[in-house]
């Protein structure tokens, strides 16, 4: 089920993106929208750095866990 | 060998029809559900113009479909199964089980389609195509569902699990209905639909393919 | 321990050539974006990446054009800034096929920024009251064009910057399609020889699988937010990764609904195949069918020719290799942690 929060995560950094906009369009400006949308791409790079990030955290939470238990079976 | 194995299949799929006719109570739930699902179109008092009867159709259709299909093996008891088991080939199991719930669709797919026509009105304007497409329907859908729910049937929760597994399988064959039956309502001009077919055919193709190499698999235990 | 090396190199090489090259000079728009046939028309033109005071500024030149062979050329080129033109023309006093109104596309020739072209430009409207006009529309056709070879990429209109996700957000789709395929092969090995280790490598395989189709998924609706306006627009093809991303998650659903492993993973791959298979038809043949905002809709759903250049290319290919070399190292982790739960499942 932690796939499914990663899944939360993601839409949770992409609701902020999107929704973040009409705030600064009220300022007359439309960071994202600046220098030939360039931004967008910046974005996109950091979805896909974040998405791999949260998976290997993911991958550290489970070594954790077999780590304990091989140190529980040690002590038995 | 070759008279066996169609004297083997015959007497499976005679024994569907027994059992079938046996229960009746699953078959006419199938149908009641069916009527009710027409009616609640009907109920619902939106004027259904050509584009939702299409739409309505096809939903009727697929979950009546699901519905049909899923207890064609959860149904049969673990002793029957492993009676079966020992007595005949997987793939003649499997093929039985195909053709009957092909004829079993097409039945529920005419019922749907004349008691939807007196209720929401026919807005079919080339009934040739539209007959072929329900044939189709009914194909793809009985060697989909039929597989599906062979892997279902394993699981303790059978129901849920036969939607999760379905309906994303299903969507392509669905998606290409949707459009040929949208070219036989003239919804949409297409002179290239004999295309969509072919693809139609392939993928049932495919699937039937898959069953009777995988179902082996899924059937010893 | 060579290919996590090159997945690496090939991916900063992707990030750094993707970011830094730059898009070719283009139009951006012109203003009126309107005009009556048989008037002079002052026009001013605002480029995107352009250097139009650099070079011989007299050898500019600037075209309104109906069809390959029609076209009306501008005259009194001015230079107001770099990214600023005025240019005058003096329209002809009907359209070439006698029609109501039309779209006319720009083409500008610069000696150092070489030619642009911006299509449909300008709407021009017929007028029937116009004086005739000495112009016409054979009078100068399109050519001597400068010529210009840089290393740079394309200039779109809307899209402008956002091409560089090409690099990103289409590998993700290249690399979700390799690791559901070596899945589906660990999956056959899996049921023609049962053993734990095919088993917990399609496992792998199709979770990293998974990654990737959400990031492509969750990055297609960011650039889809700023090129067409929406996040989801339902797209077929949006659809279709959705409910691939569906089948899959049906596969871990159906794996954790058996008590014991050994049906479990020999359903799940029996499943896997199937779902595989179904998956071509989805992504295949079905988007062929619909109407599609993805560059080379119906007909054709990869990339043709138009969408991805010379120069894309020597980027957008590394690219690709790079994750899905990244891919199959995040696979290869995953598989040996299983396997390490496992030897620690069973000292318990």
């Amino acid at each position: 089920m932690k796939f499914f929060k990663l899944v939360q995560f993601l839409t949770l950094i992409l609701f902020l993106i999107v929704n973040l906009q009409p705030l600064q369009a009220q300022g007359n400006r439309d960071f994202m929208r600046e220098t030939g949308k360039i931004y967008v791409v910046t974005g996109v790079i950091l979805i896909i750095f974040a998405g791999i990030v949260l998976y290997l955290v993911r991958l550290d939470k489970k070594l954790t866990n077999i780590e304990h238990q091989l140190k529980e079976g040690k002590n038995e | 060998m070759n008279t066996n194995f169609a004297n083997q299949f015959l007497t499976l799929l005679r024994k569907e029809f027994v059992i079938e006719f046996r229960q009746r109570y699953a078959i006419s739930g199938i149908v009641l559900y069916v009527i009710s699902m027409v009616f609640v179109v009907y109920a619902s008092s939106i004027k259904v113009g050509p584009k939702e009867w299409n739409v309505f159709f096809w939903l009727i259709v697929l979950f009546a479909g699901i519905n049909a299909v899923v207890k064609s093996f959860v149904q049969e008891s673990g002793t029957r199964q492993l009676y079966y088991y020992q007595l005949v080939d997987p793939s003649i199991l499997i093929s039985a089980k195909i053709v009957y719930n092909t004829i079993l669709l097409m039945a529920l797919t005419s019922l749907a389609y004349g008691s939807y026509s007196v209720v929401a009105g026919n807005p079919v304007k080339d009934p040739g195509l539209f007959l072929l497409v329900l044939f189709l329907a009914s194909l793809g859908f009985s060697i989909a569902f039929t597989f599906l729910s062979s892997i279902a049937a394993k699981a303790s929760n059978s129901a849920t699990l036969m939607a999760i597994l379905s309906f994303p399988v299903i969507l392509p064959v669905l998606l290409t209905l949707l459009r040929l039956s949208s070219v036989s309502l003239r919804l949409i001009q297409d002179t290239a639909y004999r295309k969509d077919i072919i693809n139609l055919v392939a993928i049932d193709v495919i699937l039937v393919a898959l069953a009777f190499v995988l179902f082996p698999f899924i059937w010893r235990d | 321990m060579w290919w996590k090396t090159t997945s690496v190199i090939l991916l900063i090489y992707a990030i750094v050539a993707g970011l830094l090259v730059p898009l070719k000079p283009g139009i951006d728009r012109v203003s009126p974006d309107s005009a009556l046939t048989g008037s002079r028309l002052d026009m001013q033109i605002h480029g995107y990446n352009t250097w139009y005071s650099r070079g011989n500024t007299a050898d500019i030149r600037v075209w309104l054009q109906y069809d390959s062979l029609r076209a009306v050329a501008g005259t009194d080129i001015r230079v107001i800034s770099d990214t600023t033109l005025a240019v005058s023309f003096q329209l002809p006093t009907t359209l070439p096929d006698g029609g109501e109104s039309d779209m006319l596309n720009l083409i500008v020739s610069h000696p150092t920024d070489g030619v642009s072209l911006l299509p449909s430009a300008l709407e021009i409207e017929a007028d029937t009251s116009a004086s005739s006009s000495a112009a016409n529309w054979t009078d100068n056709p399109v050519e001597k064009l400068h010529v210009v070879r840089d290393f740079s990429y394309p200039y779109r209109n809307v899209i402008y910057e956002t091409i560089r996700n090409t690099y990103f957000h289409v590998p993700m789709w290249f690399a979700l399609m390799f690791m559901f395929l070596v899945s589906v092969v660990y999956s056959i090995k899996y049921l023609t020889r049962p053993d734990e280790t095919s088993d917990q490598k399609a496992v792998a395989f199709t979770e990293t699988g998974l990654l990737f189709g959400l990031l492509g998924l969750t990055t297609g609706m960011l650039w889809a937010h700023y090129a067409w306006g929406k996040a989801w627009s339902n797209d077929i093809k949006q659809l279709m990764t959705a409910v691939a991303l569906l089948v899959y998650a049906a596969y871990f659903i159906l794996r954790a609904s058996f008590d014991e492993p050994e049906k479990g993973a020999r359903l799940a791959a029996v499943y896997n195949i199937f779902a595989f298979s179904s998956l071509v038809p989805l992504l295949y043949i079905v988007p062929r069918l619909f109407a599609s905002l993805h560059p080379g809709a119906t007909g054709n759903p990869a990339f043709g020719s138009q969408d991805l250049d010379n120069t894309m290319r020597l980027v957008f290919y590394p690219s690709i290799i790079g994750f899905i070399l990244l891919g199959v190292w995040i696979a290869n982790i995953r598989y040996r942690i299983l396997r390490i739960q496992q030897l620690a499942d069973d000292q318990d």
